[in-house]
Parts: C-alpha cells; sequence; structure tokens
C-alpha cells in the first residue's frame, strides 16, 4: 500500500497538488488498453487497445476515428509522426504481430477550409455522430507495413525531426529506420540499423528531443536510449557515418526497465536527464557526466569493465558515462509500468500495477543563484553552444530533492494502470483562456477507460 | 534425465486432496504425514492470530448474497482442476499446486476498501527439475486465476524455492504482463492453455 503520510513541499514551486478524476473519454474500450499518446500540435490522443487505435478529441472526449484492421494481434504502442504540414496526420502502431504499421489521414480536397480543424475541436455539432465516424474510418489509409522483428513489437518512436523511427521488440532488437522518401507521404523507408546488445525483450525506446542540444563530438545530434527486460539502458549515437553505437549502458534497476522519457526541458545548456521506471518499483534519472571535449578522450575504463565484448565500433573514446543521480521517493508497490515528465511544469507523474497515480516535483536542495529566465530562454533556440562559457556550471547537475507533490489511490478502481500522460486541456469544462495552456493527466487501464485528471 | 516428460509422476488420490469437507479419516502414508496433517485440520490460516472470523466448515454458505472473503482453500480449488499439460491428471493430483502454497496478502480476514489490491502468492513446484513446461503450468496458474478472481487481485505465480533449475527466468516471465497478454495471442500456446483450463468448470 502507499504510504499514508505524504511530506509536504514547503515552496511553491513544488507544492502539493490534487488529483481530480474527470469524465473518462467515450466510447469506452472495455477491454485492456495499453497507453494514449496525445498529438504534439492537435487536441487528439490516440489510445492502443486491442488490435486497433482509437483516436480521441481532446475538445469532446469523445472519439474521432478509430485505425483498425491493420493488424492481426495487439496493438501495444502507438507514435504521432511530428512536423506535418497541417491537415495531415501520420501515426505509426507497433503490435504483438511483430509488425509496425504507418497509417495516413489527409483531409480530402472535398473538404470545405479547415475541416479537419473543425472536427478536431468538435465544433462540428451540426453534423450527427455517425457520419462523422464513417468519414472518419474511411480517412485513415494503411499506408505501409514495417517488417523485420521476430516477435512483438513493444514500443515505437519518432526522432524529434521525423526522419527517423525507432521501434523494439521482444526479440531483444532495435530497429532504426528512416524515411527517405522525397515527400512526406512517399512512404520509403529504410532500415538503417538493427541494434542487438541487449539480453532480453527490449521494452521501450525513446529519442532525446532537440532543445538545448547539439551533437558530441563525431557524433551528430540524435539520441536513441532503450530499456529492456535485461533490466538495463543504453544510449545509441550516430558516429556521423551512419553507424549506431551504443555510448553507454546504465545498470541500476533490478527488475525489467518498463520505459523511459527524457528530460523535455532541461535547465540552462544541461544535457537531458533521463527518467527511468521498472518492475523494481522505482523512478530514477540519470545524467549525462559532461566533461570538456579534451577529458573525454581520457581513458575511463569502468563503465565497460564487465561488459566483455564490445564490439569493434565502440572504441572507448566513444562512450560516455552516465550515472543515476536520483531515486525518486518511494510511492508504488508494484511493477511502475509508466511516467511522464511536463515539459510546461517539470513535474513527473507515474503509475502502474498498484493503481496510485502519483505526481513528483523537483526542488533544488542549495539556494544558489539560479539562471535568468532570459538566459535560459536563449540557449533553447539552439543558436547558442552547448558549452559556450559555461563549463564551471556544467560540472555535474545542482543537487535537487524529487517529493511527492500528491498520490491518487485505485485511480482506475481496482484495476491496473498501464500508462499515464501529461496532456493539455482542449475540453468545454476547461475555461477557454486556459484551453491549450492548462495540463492534465490521462490514464489508460485494464478496465479500457481513458481517464483525464485535473490537476491543481 | 528426460526433459519432455515425467514418465512416473507422483499421483495423489482424490481424497488426499484438501478441500472445505472435513475428513473423517485421513490416509496416512508416510510420504504423506505433512500434507495429510494439513489436510486433515482446517488450514493453516484459520490459527492465525489475525483471524477473528467464525468459521463453521460445516455450513458452506449457499447464500449468494452474503459476501465470504476469497481465501486459500477458495485459490486452491481454482487452480488444483487444471490439467497437466502431460499428463492427463490434474495439477492438484501431480502436487504442482498445493495448498500450503498458497498465500493471500493481506490476508481474506482483513476487512478492506472493495478496490484494496490483494496479493495471491502461488508457488508451484514443477513435476520435474528441469521441466520445460515450469512457464506453461505457472501461466496456466496465473491465467485462470486473473480470469477467475475479481480484478483487485494480482496474481504472482512463482516456481517453488528449489524445485526448478531455471527458477529466476521463469518467474520473470510470469511476472511480466506483457508477456503473458502476448501469449494468450499465440495460437499454438493458447491452444495448450485451454486444453489445460478445460478441466476447470
Amino acid at each position: 500500500m502507499p504510504p499514508a503520510d505524504i511530506e509536504s513541499p514547503s515552496t511553491g514551486a513544488t507544492s502539493a497538488v490534487k488529483l481530480t478524476a474527470l469524465t473518462p473519454f467515450k466510447p469506452e474500450l472495455y477491454d485492456r488498453a495499453w497507453q494514449s499518446i496525445p498529438h504534439p500540435t492537435l487536441p487528439l490522443i490516440a489510445t492502443a487497445h486491442e488490435k486497433s487505435t482509437t483516436v480521441f478529441s481532446l475538445s469532446t472526449l469523445t472519439s474521432h476515428s478509430t485505425l483498425s484492421g491493420g493488424h492481426t494481434r495487439s496493438v501495444r504502442s502507438v507514435a504521432w509522426k511530428p512536423n506535418l504540414s497541417p491537415h495531415k496526420l501520420c501515426l505509426v502502431s507497433g503490435s504483438f504481430d511483430s509488425t509496425a504499421g504507418l497509417w495516413r489521414w489527409e483531409e480530402e480536397k472535398k473538404a470545405t477550409g479547415d475541416d479537419l480543424e473543425v472536427e478536431i475541436t468538435g465544433a462540428s455539432a451540426n453534423n450527427d455522430d455517425s457520419s462523422d465516424k464513417d468519414d472518419a474510418e474511411k480517412d485513415w489509409e494503411f499506408a505501409l507495413v514495417l517488417e523485420g522483428h521476430d516477435s512483438e513489437i513493444k514500443s515505437v518512436a519518432f526522432s524529434p525531426s521525423g526522419q527517423y523511427l525507432a521501434t523494439c521488440s521482444r526479440d531483444k532488437s532495435v530497429w532504426i529506420w528512416e524515411d527517405v522518401g522525397v515527400n512526406e507521404d512517399d512512404d520509403e523507408w529504410e532500415t538503417v540499423a538493427v541494434l542487438n546488445e541487449h539480453d532480453g525483450d527490449v521494452k521501450a525506446v525513446a529519442w532525446c528531443p532537440d532543445s538545448a542540444r547539439s551533437g558530441r563530438g563525431r557524433y551528430s545530434s540524435d539520441v536513441l536510449a532503450s530499456a529492456s527486460y535485461d533490466d538495463t539502458v543504453r544510449i545509441w549515437r550516430e558516429d556521423g557515418d551512419g553507424e549506431w553505437v551504443c555510448v553507454a549502458v546504465l545498470e541500476g534497476h533490478t527488475g525489467t526497465v518498463w520505459g523511459l522519457q527524457w528530460e523535455p526541458k532541461p535547465e540552462g545548456t544541461r544535457f537531458p536527464r533521463l527518467l527511468t521506471w521498472s518492475a523494481d518499483q522505482t523512478l530514477r534519472l540519470w545524467s549525462l557526466k559532461e566533461e570538456d571535449e579534451e577529458e573525454e578522450n581520457a581513458p575511463t575504463q569502468h563503465a565497460w569493465g564487465s561488459l566483455g565484448g564490445i564490439p569493434n565500433t565502440m572504441r572507448r573514446s566513444l562512450k560516455e558515462e552516465w550515472e543515476c543521480t536520483a531515486t525518486l521517493p518511494k510511492a508504488h508497490t508494484r511493477d511502475v509500468y509508466s511516467a511522464s515528465w511536463s515539459a510546461d511544469s517539470a513535474r513527473i507523474a507515474s503509475t502502474g500495477s498498484d493503481g496510485v497515480v502519483v505526481v513528483y516535483g523537483e526542488e533544488r536542495t542549495t539556494a544558489d543563484s539560479e539562471m535568468s529566465q532570459d538566459e535560459a530562454a536563449v540557449e533553447l533556440d539552439g543558436d547558442v553552444q552547448m558549452r559556450n562559457g559555461n563549463d564551471g556550471k556544467a560540472q555535474g547537475p545542482p543537487p535537487t530533492t524529487w517529493k511527492v507533490l500528491g498520490t491518487t489511490d485505485y485511480g482506475h478502481g481496482p484495476f491496473e494502470i498501464n500508462h499515464v500522460t501529461w496532456c493539455k486541456r482542449y475540453d468545454l469544462e476547461c475555461a477557454p483562456e486556459r484551453r491549450g495552456i492548462e495540463e492534465m493527466l490521462v490514464t489508460t487501464g485494464d478496465d479500457g477507460v481513458v481517464r483525464p485528471w485535473q490537476v491543481s | 534425465m528426460d526433459n519432455k516428460d515425467n514418465a512416473n509422476p507422483t499421483i495423489l488420490t482424490a481424497s488426499e486432496l484438501p478441500t472445505r469437507q472435513i475428513k473423517k479419516k485421513t490416509p496416512a502414508s508416510a510420504d504423506d504425514a505433512k500434507f495429510a496433517d494439513a489436510v486433515s485440520r482446517r488450514p493453516l490460516f484459520l490459527s492465525d492470530p489475525f483471524c477473528d472470523v467464525s468459521w463453521s466448515d460445516g455450513t458452506e454458505s449457499e447464500d449468494d448474497f452474503v459476501e465470504e472473503p476469497i481465501d486459500e482453500q477458495e485459490i486452491y480449488d481454482l487452480i488444483s482442476n487444471i490439467t497437466d499439460p502431460e499428463h492427463p491428471i490434474s495439477l492438484g493430483q501431480l502436487a504442482v499446486v498445493n495448498l500450503p502454497d498458497v498465500e493471500i496478502t493481506p490476508p481474506p480476514s482483513t476487512p478492506c476498501d472493495p478496490n484494496a489490491l490483494r496479493r495471491v502468492l502461488v508457488k508451484v513446484t514443477p513435476t520435474i527439475t528441469h521441466c520445460s513446461l515450469a512457464t506453461v503450468l505457472g501461466l496456466g496458474v496465473r491465467v485462470r486465476l486473473e480470469q477467475a478472481l475479481p480484478p483487485n487481485y494480482r496474481v504472482d505465480v512463482v516456481i517453488k524455492e528449489g524445485s526448478h533449475s531455471q527458477d529466476d527466468q521463469v518467474n520473470k516471465q510470469l511476472a511480466d504482463k506483457e508477456r503473458v497478454a502476448a501469449a494468450l495471442e499465440n495460437d499454438t500456446l493458447k491452444g495448450v492453455l485451454d486444453k489445460m483450463l478445460e478441466s476447470c468448470v
């Protein structure tokens, strides 16, 4: 059972939060739903359940469209392709049938004006539901099947630019696919890497966000992390010659690592931290030990010491040193299946088999001078070089403490909760001026319920 | 030892299996002394200091409206009828599942919120040490209990310590929700499981 006494934080930045259940998305799905992924910009959220994906409108909190018929087994995960032109949607679904499906929705020319926009914001009240839905189902096209994995695909993720797609599977491999089409909807994808270093199912993959980050040494800026049944996390980079190499193995969890997320908005020029969560009931934060370029070639053997056979591609100088810099306060009594790190509030939410939803906040331990907002903003736009003038500060993250800000038991009654995500509110109950700004949580459970939560 | 088959498993007769019925007489085979002892008396948990509910073996409630907590015997009854994938014999008779190896936390006698989680831990004892079917046995037990128990029950199935050479590996698989879900969509495996569970009513 969760701890009864929650520490109440003292400062405003990490004040206690209250979770209030809102009306679930309609219709309920009745059977286990695995995850719900918000669209990066539009008020849509896609839920993977059984052999299909249901897209809900965040405005009406009802079903927008369904992607079915593409998979012969359960859809485990979905990802929205980022940076598309308006009126286009593209989604990838990863399935237990060992394939990934690429789906496209394009607004037909027949449609007048901002039809997509109108529909997803739910203002098309004059259309009756059934005809809306028929149109919707017609408009998703199952464009492409990505085949290659030997067994269930567990997770799919697009790189920030949308150029790469990563998929991972029980077959212990991570595949990286590149969009090589000249036009967006050419749907030509090539396998650019098959990464076989995990010793167990690869449960999740995540790309490092673009912000405040540049290439590192000879590497390009794309960074991928993978979490595994082998209890480890691996970090992968492209070496500039098209070769993807494992640059770090993060060891510390004592159970399957169910998932991971990069810090959405790292402070200043710091490299994003990595949040991981596990069957060992804990959530951990990992930080890159940032060194001067000169020091990067210094021999630091121990990170690889226990690994034995290091592939040829992995010269010593290419490795990175990562360390676990925080373990979040223990609040779960069973597997942590999911967590989400907010870009806006920097708060973390987690959930899992115990059905508890927990929100955590980070607090500076010491009252040292904070970087001004202006300075941080300048660095976030990417024009400033990574370590420019910040060498002194970049030595290790500032000391912080994570606190539990609030917990809710039985978020889905007695059922397990498989997923939690932060997302923006667009529903009618949210004040109009707060729509698209105010954050809520959305949880997805074994009961087939997709439930929004007001966070106050 | 042949990995695939245990030609001569020890088989218990129906009268040797634990049940709620009071047995007038207990077969006193030396091998089964401990086991029979457990059978002939009330299940151990009833003498647990935390147990303060009155209990009557003789008056099995026919009243569906009185909700009785699910106890270890009931869990045992749900899984003891599962048929072994290799023998036309039940897991109870093969002593793959045993009443003392069923544990409920918090104990059924503790009242709590209807949503509150109860953990059911079942330790299974595969018939042979290298039994390649240990995972399938465990899977059958987990699936049976997940289908039969209310959703606030969390089922953990593990291989009883020392009875199997790859305990950790099997335990980890059995604890992995995603793998279990995927296994149930595998036609071959699902066929085996359906057959095992056919005998459960």
